[in-house]
């Protein structure tokens, strides 16, 4: 019986995002040997996705990007697309989904990089399961890809300045959304506005996107709310609580929501410094986003060099990743909610976790229990974060609803719903059998 | 610059050289991708392959069509229509 292919390298880098690619390149110039996985079939991660067939369009950041890409060539890193990373095993052997052999491949890596950036933050609202409705970040990424926009009308909401961005991208492709809501109010908000002129570059950018949609005349609605989606006659109907208490209904064929960004942390196992040494980094460590990525990925990197050749480094970080942790922090405030969170508000039909079907009034009967629930019961019994995603879309609202409820359940507001487990992501049977043929057989 | 095309559902989707699954099908309206096992409704949603609600079987397995390449010829199902 043949023992399984497993590659050795010192450093498995996961993510080829710009965090991550940063890191390979700083391992590699380190001399240490180093492969890099992306799940996609090609490099770019969220922010740098690349345009598919050869098209020539002038992408945000691309000056960036192509010196990332130089550098990781001089450096000899092996690249492996299309590669899911699905877990650590215990005995630390990273597995990854080869998607187009349909294949499990072994690793084993001295140290692990993950850089598997941010996701979303989506929060639950009557009808944002129904089809058409995506994240802002999703519709970004159909516009990066083809330049092509889906078909009908778009409506944006939620909170935060990806959506002006998604806005003003719609707009230079010559289909403007019919509005953009907006939850908090920035123009309210004059102290933040004014710390960020530390940050010149953030108000160059929105000033530019702000333009393109008042040229547009595209509605930027603030302080107001999407309150409910339904579907009717075949379109979105979006209905819009505004700040004056009346509302506004909005037809649409696809609606793009988004409420800032979070860590993609979830299942990931846990940072150590016994080997295998794991290490986090860019938006999956922290999401401050794509100007601290290459530094928080190149740190992250020298951290790793250094205890591979057991060096203590000391632990301070780039100014840079200082700095845009100060940014997001103003951002965050220029764009708070004006009437808070809402979760209270919701009905009970209002979904919660998509993957399982499960409500918000399933969650309030749950909680409404006199033998209060933990967390770990909520998951196990009530289903909430046990779906395919793991979470990742559900996790904030459940613990802020049953920290809301239930402040002294166990664990608190900050334990987790989902604990490291792995398959990270579903992987196909016939990819896990094929890694079994290849232990019994050959 | 389409190169090709593959089969979804009885419909024939264009895609250009290099695009996912499920770009090619959101530029062709099709935005209901089904359901899935649980008997919830698969729709694209994050397109960073983290929500799970874009899967969509191909050759027999299920993966999520914003990290899949579309592939001249490929019969691309809905995860409900795939047998077994």
């Amino acid at each position: 019986m043949a023992e399984p292919a497993i590659s050795s390298f010192d450093v498995l880098v996961i993510g080829g995002g710009a965090a991550g690619v940063a890191a390979a390149a700083e391992l590699a110039s380190a001399g240490l040997s180093v492969a890099l996985a992306e799940q996609r079939p090609t490099l770019g991660g969220a922010y740098h996705r690349q345009p598919v067939g050869g098209s020539a369009r002038q992408l945000r950041g691309q000056r960036q990007w192509l010196r990332l890409l130089r550098g990781l060539a001089g450096a000899g890193v092996e690249q492996r697309l299309g590669h899911v990373f699905i877990g650590l095993e215990s005995d630390g052997i990273a597995m990854l989904d080869d998607r187009a052999a349909r294949r499990i491949r072994s690793i084993k890596a001295r140290a692990l990089v993950i850089a598997v950036g941010a996701i979303e933050r989506v929060l639950p609202r009557p009808g944002w399961q129904l089809d058409g409705v995506m994240t802002s970040g999703g519709l970004q990424m159909l516009l990066k890809e083809t330049g092509g926009v889906p078909p009908g009308d778009l409506l944006i909401a939620g909170s935060g300045p990806l959506n002006v961005a998604v806005a003003a991208d719609l707009i230079r492709l010559g289909r403007p959304p019919v509005a953009v809501i907006e939850n908090g109010n920035p123009f309210a908000r004059p102290g933040a506005a004014l710390r960020l002129a530390a940050h010149p570059g953030l108000v160059a950018e929105a000033a530019r996107h702000l333009a393109r949609l008042a040229s547009a005349r595209v509605p930027w609605l603030r302080g107001s709310a999407l309150a409910a989606i339904e579907r009717r006659d075949g379109r979105l109907r979006a209905t819009v609580r505004m700040p004056g208490g009346g509302s506004r209904m909005f037809a649409a064929d696809i609606v793009a929501l988004h409420d800032g960004i979070r860590p993609n942390a979830f299942g990931l196992p846990a940072e150590t410094q016994a080997q295998p040494i794991v290490v986090r980094a860019g938006d999956c460590r922290e999401a401050l986003g794509i100007r601290a990525a290459v530094a928080d990925g190149r740190h992250a990197a020298r951290q790793v060099a250094a205890m591979l050749a057991g060096t203590v480094r000391d632990g301070s970080a780039d100014r840079k990743i200082g700095r845009q942790r100060r940014a997001q922090a103003i951002l965050h405030e220029l764009f708070r909610p004006v009437d808070g969170y809402g979760l209270a508000a919701l009905p009970d039909d209002t979904i919660l976790c998509r993957c399982e079907g499960r409500t918000v009034g399933d969650l309030r009967l749950m909680l409404a229990e006199t033998d209060a629930p933990g967390l770990r019961e909520i998951k196990l019994n009530g289903r909430f974060g046990m779906g395919l995603c793991q979470g990742r879309f559900c996790a904030d609202a459940v613990r802020d609803m049953v920290a809301a409820a239930r402040p002294a359940v166990d664990g608190g507001a900050s334990g987790p719903l989902s604990r490291d487990r792995w398959p990270l992501r579903p992987a196909s049977i016939a990819a896990l059998a094929a890694d079994d043929e290849l232990q019994e057989g050959k | 610059m389409t190169t090709g095309s593959f089969a979804w559902r009885g419909a024939t989707i264009p895609f250009h050289p290099g695009e996912s699954v499920a770009s090619a099908l959101m530029r062709a309206g099709v935005l209901q991708l089904g359901q899935d096992g649980a008997g919830c409704r698969l729709r694209y949603f994050c397109g960073i392959g983290a929500c799970q609600s874009c899967l969509v079987s191909v050759g027999g397995t299920i993966v999520e069509a914003c990290l899949t390449p579309a592939g001249d010829d490929l019969n691309i199902k809905a995860v409900e229509d795939e047998d077994g």
